[in-house]
């Protein structure tokens, strides 16, 4: 009857059918799997419980072992934290000696005599004094050549370095420094009773200083009191000696006069004794003290 | 009247170090005055502890020093005494490794007298007297002297008094002809020259 119909592809109403069945067979197995899906989730839930298990067990290896490593680095720090405590003390040596050494040379200062090294050699520094007074001080920058040579100094023209230099700095220079500071302190002294006697005692000065750079000749007239009617006296004072602070040399004679009694010859020999014998300033405050004795005599 | 700001500061030091074979310790203080127009220091205490204290020269030197505060001075001079006492004793020494027989170092190469005597003048001897003398300003200056010991009978023979100008004679000769070389030829005059031994 009609059935053959059926199975021709192009019929609609017959296609229908199937089609229908197809769609309820699809829905059945929408349906199932709906009903399917909570245990499937349910599987995909145990899927991952057991996921996150497995991580978690992972996740404490991992710490352990991390905990492990961890402790046994700090055991071989442990081993080498002395090692660091050893060498901070050796740095702490180190810079106590540096410091001590710094200290050594500061204290060459107090000696007159003191150095520092430079890019090319030393700088050395002499340091003058007379009688307690810290007076200049000179420097000399040497440079380490063959030969040995001065770069720059601040010793004046005056003094014989280069005549010095010339005999002791290439074969001998410690005996080099030492003269020179002989010298420049000695230099130093003569400019320091000079400029006493100028500052201190100009009110027993008739005239002024006559002295040279060198400060080894002076020449000067003066009285022994002050304010006094003493005659003026002509001193001569002349140092040969650089290296003293005491002139080798002393004239004094009374101005204008020439012939001398006795009394006033024993007076003039001892006043050049004085020169010859004392500092500079050193006559003329036993001058002054003599003035002051006289001064009481008068009062009392 | 206004009191002008001046500024004082007291430094105290100690210092110890050596110079060859002496040591020393020195205390000292030092006041600067900073008024306004200029700074001044000045050491007002000077205090120094120097041994060996052998050396006789050094203690009037030292007593000196610390009356004048004289710091430097002390260290030049202590510098160019060592460097004096050094020389003489290699002097001193050399002479003795030259003529062994002829030379004789009572107290050793440091000590200050060198005695000449001769081997075949037994009785005849020169000693040489060597002081290093630091004086008033702290110059260090060898001073040399000769002492004679002859026999009496000898000093009898001589009539043209050489013992007795030898002294003066050993200074003009150190003046012409240095330390070393004078020295060397008055032992050369009071032994022969086999008792020598030769040095090179």
């Amino acid at each position: 009857m009609e059935l053959a119909d059926t199975l021709r592809p192009d019929g609609d109403p017959k296609g229908g059918v199937l089609a229908h069945l197809e769609r309820l067979e699809t829905r059945m197995h929408r349906s199932r799997k709906k009903l399917e899906e909570p245990q499937t989730v349910q599987a995909e839930e145990s899927a991952l419980v057991t996921e996150i298990q497995k991580l978690r067990r992972l996740r404490d290896k991992l710490r352990a072992e991390v905990k492990r490593r961890q402790a046994g680095v700090k055991a071989s720090t442990a081993n080498v934290e002395p090692d660091q405590t050893w060498e901070i003390t050796e740095q702490e040596v180190l810079e106590r000696k540096w410091e001590n050494l710094k200290a050594i040379l500061q204290a060459y200062r107090f000696t007159g005599l003191s150095g520092k090294l430079t890019s090319r050699g030393v700088c050395v520094c002499i340091s003058t004094a007379f009688e307690g007074n810290l007076l200049d001080s000179y420097f000399m920058d040497l440079i380490v050549q063959k030969p040995l040579r001065i770069h720059r100094h601040s010793v004046p023209v005056f003094i014989p370095l280069e005549e010095l230099s010339a005999k002791y700095l290439e074969t001998n220079i410690q005996h080099f420094l030492f003269t020179l500071c002989e010298y420049l302190n000695a230099y130093s002294g003569r400019k320091y009773q000079a400029d006493r006697l100028q500052s201190d005692f100009a009110a027993f000065l008739a005239g002024p200083l006559q002295r040279n750079s060198l400060c080894n000749l002076l020449s000067f007239t003066y009285k022994v009191e002050p304010r006094g009617q003493s005659f003026p006296l002509c001193a001569r004072l002349l140092y040969k000696d650089l290296t003293r602070t005491l002139p080798t040399d002393v004239t004094v004679t009374y101005q204008g006069m020439d012939a001398l009694s006795t009394s006033w010859e024993e007076q003039r020999a001892s006043q050049e004794n004085l020169f010859r014998t004392k500092p500079l300033h050193h006559v003329f405050t036993s001058f002054a003290r003599k003035g002051e004795m006289l001064d009481m005599s008068l009062v009392s | 009247m206004t009191e002008k700001s001046i500024k004082k500061v007291l430094q105290r030091h100690r210092l110890s170090g050596n110079c060859h074979m002496i040591t020393f310790q020195l205390e000292f203080q030092i006041l600067e005055i900073q008024n306004k127009k200029s700074l001044s220091s000045v050491i007002t205490d000077l205090n120094i502890i120097m041994e060996p204290t052998e050396y006789s020269e050094l203690s009037e030197f030292v007593s000196r020093a610390e009356e004048r505060r004289d710091l430097f001075m002390f260290f030049r001079s202590l510098r160019f005494f060592v460097e004096w006492c050094e020389y003489r004793k290699r002097t001193f020494k050399h002479f003795k490794e030259k003529y062994p027989e002829a030379v004789h170092l009572a107290e050793g190469a440091a000590s200050s007298c060198m005695g000449v005597r001769s081997a075949s003048q037994p009785g005849f001897e020169v000693v040489i007297v060597w002081r290093i003398q630091i004086d008033d300003e702290g110059k260090v200056l060898p001073k040399l002297d000769l002492l004679t010991q002859v026999p009496q009978r000898v000093l009898e023979l001589d009539k043209n008094r050489v013992i007795e100008t030898a002294p003066l004679g050993f200074r003009n000769l150190l003046g012409v002809l240095g330390i070393e070389a004078t020295l060397e030829s008055l032992i050369k005059l009071l032994c022969t020259e086999e008792h020598a031994r030769s040095r090179h």
